[in-house]
């Protein structure tokens, strides 16, 4: 009886743990060719295979959310470091990339003194990017926009407000409000798949 | 009596002049108070946001119809509005600041923007803009350069 009992605790603590980390979706077997901020091809996500990712989707020209949204990856970053939690990818991905070339968000991060050393910037064509932003559901529909006497336009961007974690096979695991995110969820979220 | 017309008047003139002169100057003599001003940092030729708390003290309700900034190309004031886990933003025309009370233009909220920055708005530098009230007229705020407050665990 008493062995029959371990079993079915057993069976609910997997079961419970499946349950918190279930695969949103499956990039294991994808190769999304990018460029990073340096203006190097990377291959997303072989890049971070083999480490826990926080992923960000940012367009530089907003003013508000996607500021939010990588200060908080930052405040993630600063707190893994604290605690002395290793082999945890940052990388942030731009949804507009006709305006996110590599020199805009090399510019956008380095204006943040934002540390690089586990962080990674990336866009790439616009055909490539809509195919990774489709397979890890984030939308980003043009909105209002600003029209200049010299025929430029920018375009702001109705888009969902996200930071997610992948897990060292490429899989996401977990999707959080990039804006709000409770940075101790994260982190502990992130502990638990290390661990 | 020619002489205390005469004297009612300068001082009346003199007065209006001193409430001209404050309105323009914002502080501090303006029952418009702006507090916490600050930007969050930008590089040259992209877009930032303003954020601050106006505080009115007086009897009559005013409103922010515009602002003004060399920092940026275009500035307009913005709101940002959420559909479902989706994040967007607008235009608007004015921003009401009924009498005797706070309005925080904040984070995920109404905002400044400054669109097409002239230069690199650093972190720690100071950034200046006018915002213009319908009765409180121009009042220029001094805003300081930084990012989000450090609030690990906390939802803003």
């Amino acid at each position: 009886m008493k062995k029959l009992i371990f079993i079915l605790s057993l069976i609910v603590v997997v079961y419970s743990c499946g349950e918190k980390f279930d695969t949103i979706e499956d990039l294991s077997e994808e190769k999304y060719n990018l460029i990073d901020q340096n203006n190097a091809s990377v291959n997303f996500p072989q890049i971070v295979r083999g480490k826990i990712a926080v992923v960000g989707y940012i367009f530089t020209n907003c003013p508000d959310i996607c500021p939010l949204t990588t200060n908080n990856m930052r405040l993630i970053q600063e707190r893994l470091k604290e605690e002395k939690v290793k082999d945890v990818e940052f990388v942030s991905i731009s949804f507009d990339p006709l305006v996110d070339k590599p020199e805009v968000l090399r510019k956008f991060a380095e204006i943040r003194n934002l540390n690089l050393g586990n962080w990674t910037f990336l866009t790439g064509e616009k055909n490539v990017i809509d195919s990774l932003m489709k397979k890890a559901q984030i939308f980003a529909i043009p909105g209002d926009s600003t029209l200049f006497p010299n025929g430029e336009k920018i375009i702001y961007y109705i888009h969902t407000d996200r930071i997610q974690i992948m897990d060292v096979d490429g899989k996401i695991r977990k999707n959080y409000p990039g804006s709000t995110i409770n940075v101790n969820e994260i982190v502990e979220d992130i502990k638990s798949l290390v661990d | 009596m020619k002489y205390k017309i005469f004297a009612t008047a300068t001082i009346l003139l003199l007065v209006n002049l001193s409430s001209v002169y404050s309105q323009e100057k914002g502080q501090p003599k303006s029952k418009i108070q702006i507090h916490d001003p600050w930007i969050r940092p930008a590089a040259e030729g992209s877009n930032t946001a303003l954020f601050f708390v106006v505080e009115n003290k007086s009897d009559k309700p005013d409103t922010i119809y515009a602002a003004e900034s060399t920092l940026s190309e275009v500035v307009e004031v913005h709101e940002m509005f959420k559909k479902g886990d989706m994040m967007g933003m607008h235009e608007v025309e004015f921003v009401a600041v009924p009498a005797h009370s706070k309005v925080e233009f904040k984070p995920r909220d109404i905002h400044v923007m400054l669109i097409k920055t002239k230069k690199d708005i650093k972190l720690g530098e100071e950034g200046e803009a006018v915002l213009l009230f319908k009765n409180a007229g121009a009042i220029k705020v001094k805003a300081t350069v930084r990012d989000m407050p450090k609030m690990n665990g906390m939802k803003h």
